[in-house]
């Protein structure tokens, strides 16, 4: 509304101002015809109100608007042009391969630094000289392709960099490669504080094509000085002129704020109010979200049961919860070719990282077995985290092994050697099967919890949408979600949010599910729903290591308990002999700091 | 033997040399057919001229139809290759960027209010045809007596950023500082249609600018503007050809002899409003 406002008042000023110089002008001519080659009547000095006319007249001049459509063809290609160019530099400054980094760095310095006139001369002239001859529209798209490419390459990556690391740590957990999180985790989310450049930069852009004309581009500022040049009627014609510009500039600013709210994630819902609500400030109309038990419930029948007799939610709900066990079991038994129950599945053999000077893991021994519920204990910076990470190989060991069914993920053998990282490192994630849970859920803040869960299954594991749909809907009824499926993450409480994340690490048929201190960021109330979904899943077998501080969960649900402290397991038993029994006088100290006195 | 040799020899110089003679002593004519035996490189080829359309009345939209282009340079360019027997177009953009075109090759030659100067003519090659001048152009009856260039002290004149004019107005400055007058508040401006307005808005009291211009905007608009008065300056007005296209420096050069000979070009400034004694005898320029 404010925008409109200023808009209307900028225009009747200029209205006011035009009335009076034309009329003064007006006053003082009479223009005879002295059959002159160039004079001619003016068909508006007689009229009443002829500035007026000669203005409209100018409006819908087409000689204008033909210069407006070179302007905007200039635009429009050179503006797709330089945001994949800009995209392409965004990604080679924050490489980490330094010619590339530095590269991209010297390409950006030169083009913002140096005057777009002279650049669009240097190539019109200087470049036929090396055998690239291009015309004036040429040139006029190609100068201004490079030199939006250096000025999106920054905008898009403080887009980038805006968007918080979790989202592509948790998209590379679930096996996505880089090209794949950034096309749809990274620049969804990046598209809010790139927009709103890119709407400026357009709009920029769109008004300096006229200085193309230094190349003999006609387009509409130097077609309206023709006129002027031809007539001196300034006045008329630049206003005119701006009209046609206003014009222009109108539509852009509607396609920015349709894409702005295309990438809006504080709308309730996928339904969209449209471009209108957003231009006028408000909603046309408030719909809540429709929770969708029905498909849950097609979901169940489908699943090959009789769910005739369901016709509320709730319902739908108690009969989706009681799928739940069933449901893990399935996925627990999933695998096609088991190691059997019992055997060892993930082994670590002297895990050993550095942070720097700074040893995090100092030799760490681990072997996990199938179906075994493992927890580890430890203060903070004990290196417990960075160890459940080196699992799934988010982070690299120095050195060490560490297999999942007896495979490295993503290493390869040396002959007497440390086992080196290859590369293709998603696909091997993807094929270890290892799912995990963030502390701080890291779930995908631009899709709803079905979008999420489905997001993996789809893009990693090329399952069908539809099936993709049945299982994520049975996975969120499962973990007690059904009413919340088509929500996006900040709706949620964060109870929600961790449960949505567990539906997700699970459709992906993990053999090990991986938790990073899945309670920590919980508040205390909130912790109990989480563990109950958790204790399901010990209860169906899945294998699971977890990192937390819930001595209660670890003593009811835990196989083994491992105590870290200082990078080296400190002391590993059942739950009775480490929590309630210590040996080693760290584990006593730590124990007794977190338990209630 | 020896004599009837070079008897023979000084027979077929002597005819070689009427034919010569003859052929350059004859006046050019129009003869489009043989673009191929007298311009050769021209052949089958679209000569393209640059220039800028702001500024009449050399080239300047038709005011009718502002697809079409009118102005002397126009209108010469027309008849000149007309009787070559090549076609040609004008292509437009801002004055600064059409000679670095022609310098650099993307356009044949540019058209337009280009004086000479030495330094150009490192860069391009000239067929001059006109004189210029400087014009004073001041309010309809001059009410500030504006007369000679010992007026300006005191008063506000306009002119282009590095033009002739501002060069005899800062040599005037000079003349007034000397004689103890008041100094000439000066003001330059970028583009011709601003300093039109400084006049027309009556921030300044004259505007200084090529002759042909002003002769045609006091005859246009006789009631809002007058010619204070003008100086010869002694430049010259002709075509910029790119180096090395000799067949288009000839092409221009005996075009301009013709339209020279049979009144054309003169008719042609009388259509602009442009003195015809500003014509001068074709000449080709290449330093």
């Amino acid at each position: 509304m404010k925008r409109s406002a200023k808009l209307l008042a900028g225009v009747a000023v200029l209205f006011m101002v035009g009335t009076a110089v034309a009329f003064a002008q007006a006053q003082g001519q009479s223009i005879e015809d002295q059959a002159s080659g160039l004079s001619m009547q003016d068909p508006y000095a007689a009229m009443a109100f002829g500035w007026f006319w000669e203005f409209l007249n100018y409006c819908r001049s087409t000689f204008l608007w033909e210069g407006a459509w070179v302007a905007v063809q200039i635009t429009a290609i050179s503006m797709t042009l330089g945001l994949l160019l800009g995209l392409v530099l965004a990604l080679m400054r924050l490489s980490s391969q330094k010619l590339l980094n530095a590269s991209a760095w010297l390409y950006i310095f030169f083009t913002r630094g140096t005057p777009q006139l002279l650049q669009l001369v240097f190539i019109f002239n200087a470049l036929p000289y090396v055998g690239l001859r291009f015309d004036s529209f040429t040139t006029a798209v190609v100068g201004f392709s490079l030199n939006q490419a250096a000025f999106s390459a920054e905008t898009i990556r403080g887009g980038i960099l805006s968007v918080n690391r979790n989202q592509s740590i948790a998209a590379t957990s679930l096996g996505m490669g880089p090209f794949l999180t950034l096309r749809r985790i990274i620049l969804p989310q990046a598209m809010r504080a790139i927009l709103p450049g890119i709407g400026n930069d357009t709009i920029s852009m769109l008004k300096l094509t006229s200085i193309a004309s230094i190349v003999f581009v006609n387009e509409l500022t130097f077609r309206s000085q023709q006129i002027v040049g031809q007539n001196n009627k300034f006045f008329t014609v630049f206003a005119a002129t701006s009209v046609i510009y206003l014009v222009m500039v109108s539509i852009i600013s509607v396609a920015q704020a349709w894409a702005e709210r295309r990438f809006d994630l504080e709308k309730d819902t996928r339904t969209d109010g449209g471009a209108m609500s957003r231009l006028l400030g408000f909603r046309l109309s408030r719909e809540e979200a429709v929770p969708d038990a029905a498909a849950i419930a097609a979901a169940g029948v489908e699943a090959g049961e009789d769910r005739s007799s369901i016709d509320t939610p709730a319902e739908a709900a108690a009969v989706a919860a009681r799928d739940s066990d069933d449901l893990f079991r399935t996925i627990v038994n999933a695998d096609a070719d088991p190691v059997p129950r019992g055997e060892p599945l993930v082994v670590c053999h002297n895990v050993q990282k550095d942070y720097g000077s700074n040893k995090v893991l100092r030799g760490v021994d681990l072997t996990v077995k199938r179906g075994e519920v493992v927890v580890l204990l430890g203060p903070s910076g004990s290196g417990k985290s960075t160890f459940l990470r080196t699992i799934n190989h988010l982070e690299p060991v120095d050195w060490g092994t560490i297999t999942v069914g007896g495979e490295f993920v993503g290493y390869e053998p040396v002959a007497g050697g440390q086992p080196r990282p290859t590369g293709r490192l998603a696909r091997a994630r993807a094929r270890a099967r290892l799912s995990m849970v963030f502390q701080h859920f890291n779930l995908f803040n631009h899709l709803t919890a079905l979008e999420n869960v489905m997001e993996a299954p789809v893009r990693v594991f090329g399952v069908p949408q539809a099936q993709a749909r049945e299982t994520a809907l049975r996975l969120l009824a499962a973990v007690g979600l059904q009413n919340h499926v088509n929500h996006l993450p900040h709706r949620l409480s964060g109870g929600q949010q961790q449960r949505v994340a567990i539906a997700r690490a699970l459709a992906t048929s993990p053999r090990v599910m991986l938790f990073d201190e899945p309670t920590s960021a919980l508040d205390p109330e909130l912790v109990g729903e989480v563990l109950t979904v958790m204790r399901k899943l010990a209860e169906a077998g899945m294998t699971m290591i977890v990192v937390t501080h819930e001595i209660r969960f670890a003593r009811e649900v835990a196989d083994r308990v491992v105590f870290m402290d200082g990078g080296v397991v400190v002391e590993e038993g059942t739950p009775e002999a480490v929590i309630d029994n210590p040996r080693q006088e760290r584990t006593q100290r730590f124990l007794r700091a977190v338990s209630p006195a | 033997m020896s004599v009837r040799l070079s008897l023979t020899a000084a027979a077929a110089l002597a005819a070689g040399l009427l034919v010569a003679g003859s052929a350059f002593a004859a006046d050019p004519t129009c003869e489009p057919d043989k673009v191929a035996t007298k311009y050769p490189s021209l052949a089958g080829k679209t000569v393209t001229f640059g220039a800028d359309p702001q500024t009449p009345p050399y080239v300047v939209r038709d005011g009718a139809d502002l697809n079409k282009l009118n102005g002397i340079a126009v209108d010469m360019a027309k008849a000149v290759m007309d009787c070559a027997g090549v076609k040609y177009k004008f292509t437009l953009g801002a004055w600064s960027g059409i000679l670095p075109a022609v310098s650099s090759g993307q356009i044949d030659a540019m058209w337009d209010d280009l004086y000479y100067k030495p330094d150009r003519a490192k860069n391009v090659d000239y067929v001059m045809y006109m004189g210029a001048g400087t014009g004073v152009l001041v309010p309809a009856g001059n009410p500030q007596k504006i007369e000679k260039l010992d007026d300006f002290c005191g008063k506000t004149v306009a002119y282009g950023i590095g033009s002739i004019e501002e060069a005899a107005t800062l040599k005037q400055q000079e003349v007034c500082k000397s004689e103890g007058k008041a100094a000439i508040n000066t003001m330059p401006f970028q583009d011709l249609a601003a300093g039109l307005r400084l006049l027309e808005s009556g921030r300044t009291d004259a505007l200084m600018w090529d002759l042909g211009y002003i002769d045609f905007m006091a005859k246009n608009n006789s009631t809002k503007y007058s010619r204070a008065f003008s100086i010869v300056s002694g430049f010259q007005i002709g075509v910029g050809i790119g180096k090395g296209k000799e067949d288009l420096v000839k092409a221009i050069y005996d075009g301009i002899r013709v339209i020279q000979a049979d009144g054309t070009q003169k008719k042609i400034f009388a259509k602009y409003n442009t003195d015809p004694a500003l014509m001068i005898p074709a000449e080709i320029r290449t330093k």
